[in-house]
């Protein structure tokens, strides 16, 4: 067991190393130049002004170099300063990460507290309309696109209706602390980013449920006499639970990189959307301190995620 | 002692049984009885068509050009009267409906090509690194999970924003990231039937390698690779729109579901209207999608338990 | 099988059901009327002024700062030493009142007895020094060329040896502290420059906080500083008090503010996604003030509680022609440009694009600037006959299929844009279609502002035409634009704003006249007359579809008196406003 945890340890350095490569070169070798771009308009800018700030942020140094510099300073945790706000990237990336980790949190709590219910009852209410109904669901959950499906839900409840908010975490001008504030804005975001995986955990559920239904000793319970409604809760779940618990590591992570879009149409200030308009203004530091850090907190899920698969099922091999 | 030959007289017995089906025969057989996937199939077709044909119908039934304008009816509200604004017409008095087909051939077009080129890498990579193992095998996984590392979307928009790629490389790059799933599969599939007899016996006799690769081992992989591709087609539509929503990807003035999404975003205060046509277009298509291919894995799969 | 099949023939039903809800959409909620606050005499204290902006800002140190949202704060808790006139941009004085020595070359600035800072020091010349100062240390500036004729400015900036800085005075020669009075300086410029007064207001920082970035040892520290992101003594009317990052600015009002205390009691701008978005928190009530965009005017005056005001923008939308395309070689022919100034019915245009809240410009300066000639102009009136004319004069003839052609050449015209911004995309596909008309082969091309900054300052001859806009602020000088010495020069490798590729020695002449005057008379009346005749240039030779200047709309709540924004300023006097509650 030891050597599989360090084997799998191990073997995700080569995939960092990898990543960072990656990261670093998509950000360099794109088109474009960060500083014509912030400068763009400013009177009495000269090409000597130019050169200097090439200069300043160490732009003009061949690519390899400019590689070995940030990863050398990456291993010591400075991902470099900001070329717009001048000041640590990895620094204010974090200031981000709390705003996406609510986002993500609150969109997997609906996940759970809405799909699982809705796979189980479907598979209980087997054959009905209700099951119709929720198994439609969990095709259609998938094919609705995020950010219009958000659109729509911004023109139905914020606009006409007026009963949530649109834009950002809270209200300007109340209290951080304010709980019932914070709820309505989170409310829809959560929502739509949580809306495949509730598709996913009912059809999840369903199945599973309806495996452990077909099983013997429900059958047997069935036989004691024992209410149907016990025997679900108590037996099917227990089982039906395995699958989601091991899959919420590598989903956990998904949520950080994928609210993204999420983001933009809600104005949600996290990670993805500050690393986005860092890529539109070509500030290549944070967006390499993005990249590198939600990869990482992927890397770093699966791993878990295998961990925890090893320990939980003893039928997987682990050497 | 006396050997009583003991003949078990054979009765020939009729036994009725039926007769035994590929898997492409039970499959089909399945499907004709899956009147949804059919109906999937059917709308998706018809989608297509229109969107194919959208010149014909610009010319012929709207007498409206996708690029035209009308700077005196702008935001019209959808009509009968003015049959080229069925649908409405957005800012500058372009016809909705007429954009809104030949939006359908950007996104089926994106769609369906990149999703060829994953395929064809995905396959291809997927084969390969099975069928030879080793270091070939190492560098593959390598480079898979490195890539799995990253969050698709997140890795696709960041590009994007920071290259900013035309339509055509556009489909390059969704196509070269989208194919780590697909030869996932076939790389587990093909270790495992690698080692089978068949593939023994076809090595015993002398079959060249990629003869065994192509003959051998992919018409065994093929099929669920179908159901692969009909949910990566459908996945691809999502993220192609997503990128146009954002800017990003393919740009004004030439429409796509996504970027008319972009400017109705706007004017939905004026023009409500004009967000709802293109969201149901992704929506309906990508669910055809989808459907297509749950039919195609409950067609195909003998595993599947019929509940 | 059976159940299988009838259960999930429901999602035709659930689908549809989904889509018709969304068609459904009820009508806007009625809003209900808030009585108008009748004006009142005595200003009453208290209350937010909250402010919604799309971005967020970089840096509150002056000298860094290259962006509006950065400067908006910045002008909040630091004041300068002179202002532009709200309405016409005229220099005056503000902290301290300024004199100029009849050869031009001496500005002496006094400041006011009672300017001081928020921690009971006055504000002394020194602190206008040390401003410079930095200016001069820092690496990540992007002023330093503002003061090249500072007299000893060269000789004591740091950079790399091609910027002119040789780094090597201790001190600045070219400002003299007077000795008898430390509120009293003077300035001494290299030459005659009738913008320097504009950029003489400089950077007044308190030197308590600042100095020790700016002595003799200190280096490029002040890049890094830690009081660029929380700054504790002001100048201004307000005080830094909190950034959330990516949310809000919070300032509180500084109660000692030399020309009284502010009546509110916090100052706060929220960054929001888009102008949608601002436009929904003018309308819930959540922002006190933000720019509303013209296709948002309509819906925003049925609000009761919004009032809107309307004043001209500093800047002007335009379609550039580089003349020197070799794909578009037209463009060099100033029939064609005429042309394609009367063949684009730019009324029209307006009325789509910006929903009328622009006027139609046919020169460089912006109606509500000095330099704007009074002289009339030629006003380019929407005459397609006319503009097919002068193509015909200049040789392009219809061919067969429609499509103007001379010499075997067609005339194809690419006008790009930069994407993402909806007004510049709409304009050139409006412009497009237009041209079109006219027998020109036009596409439009949006593409990553990213891209085409560099191609545009770089004068990369695949651009043919370019829409985008200048922001004018400052001095009506226009030498960065107009002057030769700006076209970008690929042999050369030289960069400048001037990608049109178009130069006339009497235009130059007029800019070099009315910035750096051979007679020193900076004086208004005789720079206008240079303006006149640099208007009168550009207007008959069209290097730009001129365009239109747009005007700016700000809603604000009825609630909040005194607000009144202008061109140049928006919160010129934010210590007069309050509340009404």
């Amino acid at each position: 067991m030891r050597d599989f945890i360090i084997r799998r340890l191990l073997y995700a350095i080569p995939t960092l190393v990898g990543i960072s490569i990656i990261t670093f070169l998509i950000a360099r070798l794109s088109p474009g130049d960060p500083i014509r771009l912030f400068t763009f308009g400013i009177k009495d800018f000269t090409q000597e002004d130019y050169l200097r700030l090439l200069h300043a942020y160490g732009l003009d140094k061949p690519i390899p170099l400019q590689y070995v510099d940030w990863i050398t300073n990456a291993l010591r945790g400075s991902f470099g300063e900001s070329l717009i706000y001048h000041r640590d990237a990895f620094a204010m990336l974090v200031e981000r990460v709390p705003a996406t980790l609510q986002l993500a949190v609150a969109a997997l709590l609906l996940q759970l507290v809405i799909g699982v219910p809705l796979g189980v009852i479907a598979a209980l209410k087997r054959g009905s309309w209700v099951d119709g109904a929720i198994r439609v669901f969990g095709v259609a959950g998938h094919a609705v696109p995020a950010f219009w499906l958000g659109l729509i839900l911004i023109i139905v409840f914020a606009v006409q209706l007026r009963w949530l908010p649109s834009i950002g975490l809270l209200t300007v001008g109340h209290d951080q602390w304010d709980i019932p504030d914070r709820i309505r804005h989170i409310i829809l975001p959560a929502f739509v980013l949580a809306l495949t995986g509730i598709a996913n955990y009912s059809r999840i559920l369903r199945t599973e449920t309806l495996d452990v239904l077909a099983q013997d000793f429900v059958r047997t319970a069935h036989a004691k006499g024992l209410h149907e409604r016990t025997v679900v809760f108590v037996h099917a779940l227990r089982n039906a639970l395995i699958p989601v618990v091991t899959a919420l590591g590598g989903i956990l992570a998904a949520l950080v990189g994928g609210a993204l879009v999420i983001e933009q149409v809600f104005s949600w200030p996290g990670v993805g959307q500050f690393t986005f308009q860092a890529a539109i203004a070509k500030d290549y530091p944070i967006v390499q301190a993005g990249v590198m850090f939600t990869s990482t907190l992927l890397v770093v899920s699966y791993l878990v995620r295998d961990l925890a698969y090893a320990v939980v099922d003893p039928r997987i091999k682990v050497g | 002692m006396a050997t009583t030959a003991a003949t078990a007289r054979v009765v020939p017995v009729a036994v009725l049984s039926r007769p035994s089906r590929s898997l492409w025969n039970n499959a089909l057989y399945k499907l004709r009885r899956d009147k949804l996937t059919i109906g999937a199939l059917f709308v998706l077709v018809i989608l297509a068509a229109l969107s194919l044909a959208a010149p014909l119908f610009s010319e012929y039934v709207f007498h409206y050009k996708f690029e035209q304008q009308d700077l005196l009816h702008t935001y019209e509200k959808p009509q009968l009267d003015n049959i080229a604004y069925l649908l409405g017409s957005d800012e500058i008095g372009r016809s909705q409906v007429v954009r809104l087909l030949y939006g359908g051939q950007i996104s089926l077009f994106v769609g369906f090509t990149a999703a060829f080129f994953n395929l064809t890498v995905g396959v291809a990579l997927g084969l390969g690194a099975g069928y030879f193992r080793g270091v070939l095998d190492d560098i593959l996984t390598w480079v898979i999970t490195t890539l799995n590392g990253i969050p698709q979307i997140y890795l696709l928009l960041i590009i994007a924003a920071l290259w900013r790629p035309g339509p055509f490389t556009l489909v390059v790059i969704i196509g070269l990231l989208n194919w780590t799933g697909i030869s996932l599969y076939v790389r587990g599939q093909t270790f495992a039937l690698r080692e089978r007899e068949f593939i023994t016996a076809a090595r015993t006799i002398g079959a060249r390698d990629r003869r065994i690769m192509f003959r051998h081992i992919l018409p065994n992989v093929l099929p669920l690779i179908f159901v692969l591709a009909a949910i990566d087609v459908g996945a691809i539509i999502l993220l192609e729109s997503a990128l146009s929503f954002l800017g990003l990807g393919i740009l004004p003035p030439t429409p796509t579901w996504g970027n008319l999404l972009t400017n109705a975003v706007s004017y939905f205060v004026r023009a409500w209207w004009l967000v709802v046509s293109p969201g149901a277009m992704i929506f309906l298509t990508v669910l055809c999608l989808y459907l297509i291919g749950d039919g195609l894995r409950d067609a195909l799969d003998p595993r599947l338990k019929t509940h | 099988m059976t159940h299988f099949r009838t259960t999930r023939t429901f999602f035709v039903v659930a689908a549809a059901a989904l889509l018709v809800a969304t068609a459904c959409t009820p009508g806007p909620a009625a809003s209900s009327p808030t009585p108008t606050p009748a004006e009142s005499a005595k200003p009453q204290q208290g209350g937010k002024i909250i402010q919604g902006d799309i971005s967020d800002i970089a840096t509150i140190q002056p000298i860094l700062s290259a962006d509006t949202s950065s400067s908006r704060i910045i002008n909040l808790i630091y004041d300068g030493i002179i202002q532009q006139d709200y309405k016409n941009g005229e220099p005056k004085a503000k902290m301290a009142t300024y004199s100029i020595s009849p050869d031009g070359l001496n500005y002496t600035f006094e400041i006011n007895a009672k300017a001081n800072w928020s921690d009971g020091k006055p504000v002394i010349a020194q602190d206008w020094l040390t401003g410079l100062k930095l200016v001069g240390k820092s690496q990540k500036t992007v002023r330093k060329s503002s003061f090249q004729d500072v007299q000893g400015f060269l000789d004591y900036c740091v950079g790399s040896s091609s910027s002119g800085c040789k780094g090597t005075a201790k001190e600045i020669s070219g400002v003299k502290i007077d000795s008898a009075n430390p509120k009293k300086f003077t300035v001494t410029l290299t030459k005659v420059s009738c913008p320097a007064i504009i950029d003489l207001n400089g950077y007044t920082l308190p030197t308590q906080v600042f100095g020790k970035y700016a002595t003799d040892t200190s280096k490029d520290e002040i890049d890094t500083a830690p009081e660029n992101t929380n700054p504790t003594v002001f100048s201004g009317p307000f005080k830094f008090s909190e950034w959330r990052k990516g949310d809000q600015i919070i300032l509180n009002k500084n109660p000692d503010y030399w020309q009284g205390a502010p009546n509110v009691d916090q100052y706060v701008v929220k960054v929001v996604a888009n102008q949608t978005a601002i436009a929904n928190g003018l309308k819930t009530g959540e922002l006190t003030y933000g720019s509303i965009q013209p296709k948002d005017l309509a819906d925003m005056q049925t609000v009761d509680s919004v009032k809107i005001t309307k004043y001209q923008n500093l800047g002007y939308t335009f379609i550039s022609w580089n003349e020197l395309a070799p794909t578009a070689p037209a463009l060099a022919d100033k029939r064609v440009r005429q042309a394609l100034a009367y063949g684009l019915d730019m009324d029209q245009v307006i009325k789509a694009v910006v929903f009328g809240e622009a006027t139609k410009q046919v020169a460089h300066h912006v109606p509500v600037q000095w330099a704007y000639p009074t002289s009339p102009l030629e006003p380019y009136k929407y005459d397609k006959a006319k503009a097919q004319q002068l193509l015909t004069d200049a040789g392009w003839v219809k061919g067969s299929d429609g499509i103007l052609a001379k010499d075997g050449k067609k005339f194809t015209l690419t006008i790009s844009t930069n994407s993402g911004n909806q007004e510049r995309e709409t304009l050139a596909q409006v412009a497009a279609e237009q041209y079109k008309q006219l027998g020109i082969d036009t596409k439009a091309a949006p593409e990553a502002f990213q891209g085409l900054v560099t191609k545009l300052t770089t004068g990369d001859p695949v651009i043919e035409a370019n829409i985008i806009g200048w922001s004018l602020g400052g001095d009506v000088d226009p030498y960065q634009i107009w002057h030769s010495s700006q076209i970008p020069d690929r042999a050369k490798g030289t960069t400048g704003f001037g990608f049109t590729g178009f130069k006339d020695a009497a235009m130059d002449k007029a800019i070099e006249q009315g910035r750096n005057p051979t007679n020193g008379d900076c004086s208004t009346a005789a720079r206008k007359a240079q303006y006149e005749t640099f208007n009168k240039i550009l207007n008959e030779n069209q290097p730009y579809n001129f365009g239109y200047a747009n005007n700016v709309l700000v809603g604000s709540q009825k609630t909040l008196q005194n607000f009144d924004p202008a061109s140049f300023s928006q919160i010129w006097n934010v210590h007069t406003w309050w509340i009404k509650q």
